[in-house]
Order: structure tokens, then C-alpha cells, then sequence
């Protein structure tokens, strides 16, 4: 009985502090937590708007997409469906990711409403060396994805980088983020585009041509 | 094999490639402080693998199994702290009781390492990581661990040598450490690139 | 009794400017290394940090002060990192709701406030003897010298690394026709260690200090 009281004498101000310290992170979290959601939405909007200027408002795909990660498992991947103010499809945006030169690699990758052509791709985070790796983010790089077909693509050294095909020239001192991203990107556009086909989401581009 | 394979990328990537003392900044308090001597510092960098093992796996477990199947993920600053307090509590109490020797030789850094951003800092990047298995997450923690006591024995066998080069009084000390390390980590970012 | 309310205004701005300078956390008491060295590499976000860390600091401090006199020994270190790890959570939280890129730059260095020092450190050593107002003033003080401390080297470090700073180009660019070469080894972890390294040294030798 002694034991208890003496428990009780050391640690009630632990105990009182406790509750009231998880009331005040449960007051907070729950006056904030709406507006932290509106953030990740607000970015991934701006980022996907940039890159689909028609886009309005975007709508998550019921059905689910999953793709064979590189260590064999299956992962899902949210897609997202790029609506135009008459609520027309003018595209789909996925989040797609994987190594780059010091640490992951995370991008939003969109594609046209026919999957056909790469609308273009923004970083969302990576931790690529300071001027050489992070010239992925600039636009001279970028811009060689808008409207690359949306397939396998290759990455050369010499080329030109404003003709846009499935050949994107590689950042000088860069090569392996340059990489990382054009496996990054061909990677879930060829996966989620066979997928979403099989589904019947999108149309089969072969059929329709025979 | 292939998890074979990503548990080996897993474990070089944590010890070089993103080792937590040169390349996220973690753990410089106690860097600096026994990086003097060569035993020491050997000591504290067993001390630290020993936690950070037990308590990475440890708040893997918990936020994995118990915050993430609840929606308490808020919570999850206060409970890792929590429980990497505990944990090194449990150990210190356990091994002066039944190794004593072995708390001879390092017990005396286990106070420390609760304030030791390194234990901390890594429960939090296996989150950000996204690591999915118990056993990624286990090998990553002791090879954490492992960095940190390879980037502090290299640092203390510098130290001990440059007690004999003739520093300008104004830089002994912390100073010279820290440029030191300055070039030591600017050696360890040519291992970026290795994985791939 | 008159004689100690007129020493009070002198004890207030004693404590205040200890933090700035005599005792400044980061450049004389080597506290708080790690974030110090990791958010510097701009301005922006190392502002962002100081302001979280007076926030988490004053907070805690004022908890701290007002139950001094209930802590027992055994639970005192518990209850202080319980008190921290609660107004860092809140502080990541205000941080992701109001200012959701520094957040994300910021990263895991946010959270990484619960082990710094200098905030259990000043409550050990402050705010669990003294009072509300001395502790407040205390934790603004620390607070403030540790922001100061971290806004100079990141204006030295973004200014080398990108030629701008606060993100405002102060150095024409070779690449846009000026002369300054970018120096981009300063935006890295090399580039904190060693301009910490030379800081402090700078300050050993303003300080006369000899070893």
C-alpha cells in the first residue's frame, strides 16, 4: 500500500502533465490538421497546373493502380485525374519515385488525357548535390520531357535538348541523376499506362490504330 | 536474394553513403566532445550503436504497429523520445547489473545518449525513408550505429595525431575539429553515386 | 526591500544580453551543433529555425518555471523532454500548416528541437531555479543569440554558395554576365563545417581566449 503512495507522491505531476500536454497536441492537431491537408493539396495543384495549364480541379482514381516496385513487391500508386473547368479529362498525375545519386528521388510526373505524351514532371524532394545533381529541377532538363512520348525513354550525352523525342540529353557532371530520373519517369509511365489500359481506364492505343 | 540485396544496399548506404555525422549533422555535440582519445571515443561508438540499434527497431515497431494503425501519428515526436529514454534507462540498469565490466567500459556515456541527436534523428529518417520491413529497418539502425562510430574513431585518430601539428592558438580545439571534419565529410561525399 | 527592486531592471537586461554574446549558446557554449550546421546553408530556413527554437525555448521555460517547486529528482529530466517534445510537436505542426515549404526544407531537423541542448539545458540550468519573468527573459536571449548566430553564417554560406542573399542577388553571376563564380561546395555539409570552424575561431581570437 506504502508502494502505491509513494508512487503516486512521485509521479502525479508526470501523470497530471501528461494529459494535459496530449489535450494541448490534440487541440492543436485538430485545429490545424484541415489546413496542413489544403497545403499538400494546394502543391500538388500548383505543381500539376504548371504542367497541365487546362487543369481545374483533380480527382483521385477509384480504382487501384498497382506496379511492380524494383524489389519485386507490388505498390500502389495514387492517380489522379486532371479535370478542365467543363470537367473534361485533360490529363492524369501520379507521384513516382526511386534512387537518385545521394538519396531518394521524388517526383509528380503528368501525362496527357491519352497517355500518349509526357506533359512534363516537377521534384518534389531529392538531395542531389548543389549544382551539379539538382540542375534535374531546372528548366533547360525539365523541358526535354514536355511531350516526350509517354514510353521507354533513353538518355544520350550529345543531342539536341529542344528536340523533343524519347532521346533526353543529359545534364554535364550530372549523369547519374540525369538517370535516375529518365529510369524514374519511363519506369511508372510504362507500368501505370499498361495497367490503367488493361483496366480499361484508357483506351488501347494499338487497337484503336488497327 | 534480392532482400538480401537491399538490406546490404540499406546498411552502405546508412554507414557511407549517408553517414549521419558528415552528411546529416547528427551527433556533433558528443563529435566533439570524445573525439580526444582514440578508447574513448571507440566506447562512445559502441554505446551508440548498441541504442540506436535497439531503439530504431523499437520506434519502427511502434510507429508502424501501434501509431500508424491508430491515426496518432501527431504523437509520434513525444512517444520516440519516450522510448529512446526508456530504452537507454532499461540498458544502462541492465548492464551495470549483469556486465559490469562492460559498464566499466562504456556505461558512463549511456546518460549521455538520450540528448544525442544521432538516436533521435535516425528514428525520424527511417520514417521519412518510408522503410516498409522490420528487418531494413533493424539493419539500417546498427549500421547507423556502425557510421557513427567510423566517422568518430577516424576523427579521434586525426585528433590525437594533430596534437603534435602546430595549430594556430586561436583554432584548438573545436575549430580544428570541425574543419577537420569539414574535409573529412567533403571525402565521404565521393561515395554518393556508389548505389545505383 | 527597495534596494533589491532597483537591482531587478539590471538583472533583466544582465540575463538578456548574456545570451547574446557572453554566453551565446552556439559560438561560447557549443550547444546545439546540429542544427546549426544543418539549416544553414540560406537564410530563410535558419531564420525559420530560430524562431521555431524561441518558440519551443519560451514555452518550455515558462512550464518549467511555474512547476519548479512540484519537480521530484527522479522525474525532473523526464518531464522536461516531455514538456519539449509537446511544443516542438506543436511548433512542426504551426510550421506545416503556415509555412508548408520551409517545413519540408526543414525536414526532420524540426522535430531534431527535442534533443537540443541548449532548450533542456536552459530549463536545467534557468528556469528550475528561477522565476517566470527572469526564465522568459532568459529563453528570449538564448533564443534571439542562437537565431542571430545561426542568420550570420547562413548569410555567409548562401551568400558564397548562390551569390544572392535572403534569396535576393546581391553578386552578378558569371553565368548572367557578371563576375562571381557560384561555390557550391558552401551550399554543403563541408561548407558548415568549416565556416563554423573559422567562425569560432574568429571568436577566439575577439575573445583573446588562449588554450
Amino acid at each position: 500500500m506504502s508502494k502505491i503512495k509513494q508512487f503516486v507522491q512521485q509521479s502525479w505531476l508526470l501523470i497530471v502533465a501528461s494529459f494535459f500536454f496530449g489535450l494541448l497536441i490534440a487541440v492543436t492537431d485538430a485545429g490545424l490538421s484541415p489546413r496542413i491537408e489544403q497545403n499538400k493539396v494546394n502543391k500538388r495543384n500548383r505543381l500539376v497546373g504548371a504542367l497541365l495549364p487546362e487543369a481545374r480541379n483533380f480527382v483521385a482514381l477509384d480504382t487501384e493502380i498497382q506496379i511492380e516496385s524494383a524489389g519485386g513487391k507490388t505498390e500502389k500508386v495514387e492517380v489522379f485525374k486532371a479535370q478542365s473547368e467543363s470537367g473534361q479529362c485533360v490529363g492524369w498525375s501520379f507521384n513516382a519515385s526511386g534512387s537518385g545519386f545521394a538519396d531518394k528521388i521524388e517526383l509528380v510526373v503528368a501525362v496527357d488525357a491519352k497517355f500518349e505524351k509526357i506533359a512534363g514532371f516537377a521534384v518534389l524532394s531529392s538531395n542531389e548535390t548543389p549544382g551539379f545533381g539538382d540542375q534535374i529541377k531546372g528548366d533547360y532538363y525539365r523541358s526535354q520531357y514536355k511531350g516526350a512520348p509517354a514510353g521507354e525513354l533513353k538518355l544520350v550525352s550529345i543531342g539536341d535538348p529542344k528536340q523533343i523525342d524519347s532521346k533526353i540529353v543529359a545534364i554535364t557532371g550530372a549523369t547519374v541523376s540525369s538517370e535516375a530520373v529518365v529510369e524514374i519517369v519511363s519506369y511508372f509511365v510504362t507500368q501505370i499506362k499498361e495497367q490503367m489500359q488493361k483496366k480499361g481506364i484508357i483506351g488501347n492505343v494499338q487497337q484503336q490504330a488497327s | 536474394m534480392d532482400t538480401l540485396n537491399i538490406l546490404l544496399m540499406g546498411f552502405i548506404s546508412v554507414v557511407l553513403i549517408n553517414n549521419l555525422v558528415f552528411t546529416k549533422f547528427l551527433g556533433i555535440c558528443p563529435y566533439l566532445g570524445v573525439s580526444g582519445r582514440i578508447d574513448m571515443a571507440f566506447g562512445m561508438g559502441m554505446a551508440v550503436t548498441f541504442v540506436v540499434t535497439l531503439s530504431g527497431t523499437l520506434t519502427w515497431m511502434i510507429d508502424h504497429w501501434v501509431l500508424m494503425k491508430l491515426g496518432l501519428e501527431v504523437t509520434r515526436y513525444v512517444c520516440f523520445i519516450l522510448v529512446i529514454a526508456g530504452a537507454v534507462q532499461l540498458v544502462e540498469m541492465y548492464m551495470r547489473k549483469f556486465f559490469p565490466s562492460l559498464y566499466d567500459s562504456f556505461g558512463i556515456f549511456l546518460p549521455l545518449i538520450t540528448t544525442n541527436c544521432a538516436i533521435l534523428g535516425l528514428c525520424l529518417f527511417l520514417t521519412l525513408w518510408g522503410i516498409e520491413s522490420l528487418l531494413d529497418a533493424a539493419v539500417r539502425s546498427f549500421g547507423a550505429g556502425i557510421g557513427f562510430t567510423m566517422a568518430i574513431c577516424i576523427m579521434a585518430g586525426i585528433r590525437e595525431n594533430l596534437n603534435l601539428a602546430d595549430v594556430p592558438a586561436c583554432l584548438q580545439g573545436a575549430p580544428i575539429t570541425l574543419i577537420t571534419a569539414g574535409l573529412l565529410s567533403l571525402a565521404f561525399m565521393g561515395f554518393a553515386g556508389m548505389i545505383r | 526591500m527597495s534596494n533589491s527592486r532597483q537591482a531587478k531592471p539590471a538583472l533583466y537586461s544582465q540575463t538578456l544580453l548574456a545570451g547574446l554574446w557572453r554566453e551565446n549558446p552556439t559560438l561560447r557554449l557549443l550547444l546545439g551543433m546540429c542544427p546549426t550546421l544543418a539549416v544553414t546553408a540560406a537564410v530563410k530556413p535558419a531564420l525559420t529555425m530560430g524562431c521555431c527554437v524561441i518558440f519551443v525555448l519560451v514555452c518550455s521555460n515558462i512550464i518549467v518555471s511555474l512547476m519548479r517547486d512540484l519537480l521530484k529528482p527522479h522525474v525532473r529530466i523526464l518531464m522536461f523532454t516531455l514538456t519539449i517534445a509537446t511544443f516542438v510537436t506543436i511548433a512542426d505542426l504551426i510550421l506545416k500548416a503556415f509555412q508548408p515549404e520551409m517545413s519540408e526544407t526543414l525536414g526532420p531537423y524540426v522535430p531534431l528541437i527535442i534533443v537540443n541542448c541548449i532548450i533542456i539545458c536552459r530549463a536545467e540550468a534557468c528556469a528550475s531555479k528561477n522565476g517566470l519573468v527572469i526564465s522568459i527573459i532568459d529563453a528570449v536571449g538564448m533564443g534571439v543569440g542562437f537565431t542571430l548566430t545561426l542568420c550570420v553564417l547562413a548569410s555567409i554560406r548562401e551568400l558564397l554558395a548562390t551569390g544572392a542573399v535572403f534569396e535576393i542577388q546581391v553578386l552578378p553571376l558569371a553565368r548572367d554576365g557578371g563576375w562571381f563564380v557560384q561555390w557550391a561546395a558552401m551550399g554543403m555539409p563541408v561548407g558548415a563545417f568549416i565556416t563554423l570552424g573559422l567562425m569560432l575561431g574568429l571568436v577566439n581570437i575577439v575573445t583573446g581566449k588562449k588554450t
